[in-house]
């Protein structure tokens, strides 16, 4: 066992963390809702292809979507029940996706995999591919691609940082679940054939932190509570002092980064034989009532969550899938859980900024915080400017669109939009030559 | 429940409450220790020069947008407090003696000329109260810089009570000649017995306005802090090494003022850290370079000056981002 400090990154933000609505909530197990839409698309890369027929009757694990391609991921059915529908649907973000809509016939049984013999690397990545397994932290990468790295790794980084503030998810699971987690994380090492594990957690977490101290094999790496230290890059600069290059990705640095709720995953999938077909989720803010951790099946309506924690106040003017940093703002409830959500939040007015932006008056704060030390009014301005050339000179490709900017700006510009789209731009600007 | 709109935008969806409106008011309340003193010194005088100097520099903010076509309603939304900050400036940087249509001429130029022409708040190439303080300097000579009247507070540790120097605040008519020790600098820092500008005087309160800035982190104490010990430096080189020099160059004229609340002017001062340690280092020299060559006080020259080679500071000086390698050849650009 080691406990050490992580290494200091100077720039960086203080975001009020607000995890007290469900930080002592114990996570609770949702009833299946009557409805579940499976989405197909819930990861990076290819949507996954349905596979079973509007009328067929399925069981909670068999799967309905098939991965199509190598970065995809396969779906499973999330209930017991039978297919309604495979339909396209606007959902709340604005996406047009496929689902598929299965109705719930209460039946308790699960289909599992076989019991695996062999656990060698390459049956273990198959394992996981097969379960569906993608990053839960947000970005829904298939974890399968990024446990089969080009060239050896020698470091496996567990990101329990959980730097968005409401967010409790992963710290909750770090308690209760702290066996599960480490039974994946050793799955996840013998699948990179790594020995060395570090597991970073902020220091606004002792608890988790103390739970995971008895371990002797993992190092457990304090963090300072600064946000976004849980960005990937930060994250390996912090425990391990190593930096990623710009445009480069981790695993050119010798490292591999993985998410708590993927780990749990991972567990499941290889020691219960359980495909993925749930995730836990926070539902907070102070426009529920009764702000929760909830373990509820992919699928299951923005909706319900709600309902089941008491519905939204009359004063709820946003909602937020996700961090309030880095989520995204939701039209209505009309959206479905997916592998990747983490968090739903439901504002009031005064937890959120709705002044509108003035004159930019240089005063510097965006770059003096920004994390990638890229200047933002500088990137912004050229966007606005439709200049996406001098946009992409000043780094904006860099951007990993964290907020730090933003937040601080006293002219409150949208700052992280702008630079979203300088990077569509330059990347169509680079296709077309 | 379908049917409910909710606030939609880019995310983040929670930020820091200050607006730039908060960043004013508290430079306006940084500045207010050194006003109060001022009035403790000139008299009912000072207060009425920048009560008129803030009224008719939100006067001039209020009759342009009104020109150009806003809303009276909008105005007053959208008004951030920078022309009272310009204002308050300006009024801090003329002497009592000054005739009281010189702040109205000069903030109407600081404020329609420098700022609102340029596009408003934050389009500025120049800081509006520095500027506007150069052109009535310049357009009302004979009244701004005559006439100095002496604090009612007489100086504490003897010299004359009456500054025997004409000039503002003991530099204007003679830099590094003998008269220049002829306060204390106790005096020079609480400017007792110094005649001199409205807001320049008393140095202690100036201090005062900084670190409370510095506190609620609307300034960086590095343009001040450097800019101040350069031109300090620099002085005692230009006068062989004489570091006698050092605590009275620093301590006169309006160097603290500008130091403090004008060459940290946001939209007039560099965007990076490196950026403004070459702004402080170079206003320092010039400063210096040029009160002991011209005897005149030259801070807000300087700042001119400086404010216009900013864009050139801020095109060469980007920092590195995290993780950067130096780019092969065509990358970057």
């Amino acid at each position: 066992m080691s406990i050490k400090k992580g290494k200091n990154y100077p720039y960086g933000i203080h975001v009020p963390d607000r995890k007290s609505l469900t930080e002592d909530k114990p996570i609770e197990s949702m009833l299946a809702p009557e409805k579940v839409y499976v989405c197909m698309s819930q990861h990076i890369g290819a949507p996954a292809i349905p596979c079973v027929a509007v009328g067929d009757v399925v069981k909670k694990g068999v799967m309905v979507g098939q991965a199509s391609g190598v970065i995809s991921a396969n779906v499973f059915a999330s209930v017991s029940g039978t297919v309604v529908g495979i339909e396209d649907i606007v959902n709340a973000l604005g996406q047009k996706l496929t689902y598929v809509v299965i109705e719930n016939n209460h039946d308790e049984s699960q289909t599992l995999f076989e019991d695996m013999t062999d656990f060698s690397p390459a049956s273990l990545i198959e394992r996981i591919r097969l379960a569906g397994i993608v990053g839960l932290g947000g970005a829904g990468f298939p974890t399968a691609v990024k446990l089969s790295p080009k060239s050896q790794l020698d470091v496996l980084i567990i990101n329990g940082a959980e730097c968005e503030p409401y967010l409790n998810c992963d710290y909750r699971l770090m308690l209760e679940r702290t066996d599960d987690i480490y039974k994946g994380i050793k799955y996840a090492a013998a699948a990179l054939k790594i020995n060395r594990i570090i597991v970073g957690i902020e220091a606004n977490k002792p608890q988790a932190i103390k739970a995971f101290e008895r371990f002797d094999d993992l190092e457990v790496v304090i963090l300072k509570k600064q946000y976004p230290m849980g960005s990937e890059k930060h994250l390996i600069y912090c425990t391990t002092g190593r930096k990623v290059p710009c445009g480069k990705m981790p695993f050119d640095v010798g490292v591999c980064v993985q998410n708590i709720k993927t780990m749990i995953a991972c567990y499941e999938a290889i020691d219960l034989n359980k495909p993925l077909t749930e995730t836990v989720i926070t539902v907070s803010g102070n426009g529920v009532k009764e702000p929760k951790n909830l373990k509820v099946p992919l699928g299951t309506p923005f909706n319900t969550l709600v309902e089941y924690c008491g519905g939204l106040s009359e004063q709820t003017m946003k909602l937020v899938a996700g961090g309030p940093m880095m989520g995204k703002a939701l039209v209505g409830l009309n959206q479905f859980t997916r592998k990747t959500d983490s968090g739903l939040l439901c504002l009031q007015r005064e937890e959120i900024s709705l002044q509108s932006a003035t004159n930019c008056i240089n005063c510097g704060m965006c770059a003096k915080n920004c994390p990638m030390r890229l200047m933002p009014m500088y990137i912004e301005s050229f966007t606005l400017a439709g200049d996406y050339k001098n946009a992409e000179r000043y780094g904006a490709m860099n951007c990993i669109e964290c907020g730090s900017c933003a937040f601080n700006c006293p002219a409150k510009r949208a700052l992280v939009q702008s630079i979203s789209l300088a990077k569509v731009k330059i990347k169509e600007m680079k296709k077309n030559g | 429940m379908a049917d409910r709109i909710f606030a939609y935008s880019s995310s983040p969806h929670v930020k820091n409450p200050r607006t730039t409106k908060h960043i004013m008011i508290d430079v306006c309340i940084a500045l207010a220790p050194a006003c109060i003193m001022g009035i403790v010194y000139f008299g009912y005088m000072a207060a009425l020069l920048l009560v008129v100097s803030v009224l008719s520099a939100v006067a001039s903010e209020f009759i342009y947008l009104l020109i150009t076509g806003k809303k009276f309603k909008q105005i007053i939304q959208g008004f951030d407090y920078t022309s009272c900050v310009t204002g308050l400036l300006f009024a801090m940087s003329i002497g009592v003696q000054t005739p009281i249509y010189v702040p109205i001429i000069g903030n109407a130029f600081a404020i329609i000329v420098v700022k609102m022409i340029f596009g408003g708040t934050g389009k500025n190439l120049v800081n509006p109260a520095v500027t506007g303080r150069i052109f009535a300097f310049i357009s009302f000579t004979s009244v701004m810089a005559s006439g100095w009247v002496a604090p009612s507070i007489g100086a504490i540790l003897g010299g004359s009570s009456i500054n025997p120097l004409t000039g503002a605040t003991v530099l204007t008519d003679g830099f590094a000649t003998p008269t220049v020790a002829s306060l204390s600098n106790l005096d020079l820092l609480l400017g007792t017995g110094l005649a001199g500008c409205i807001g320049e005087t008393c140095k202690i309160a100036l201090l005062i306005g900084g670190v409370y800035l510095v506190v609620r982190k609307v300034i960086s104490p590095t343009v001040p802090l450097i800019y101040i010990a350069v031109t300090g430096l620099f002085t005692v080189c230009l006068c062989g090494f004489d570091f006698a020099e050092f605590l009275p160059s620093i301590l006169s004229g309006g160097l603290i003022l500008g130091a403090v609340f004008m060459a940290t002017d946001y939209t007039t001062s560099p965007n990076t850290f490196v950026g403004n340690i070459v702004y402080a280092v170079m206003l320092g020299l010039i400063t210096a370079g040029l009160r002991v060559s011209s005897g005149k006080e030259v801070v807000s020259f300087a700042i001119l000056i400086m404010n216009l080679i900013v864009p050139l500071i801020d095109k060469f000086i980007i920092p590195r981002p995290f993780g950067y390698k130096k780019a092969k050849k065509g990358g970057a650009n």
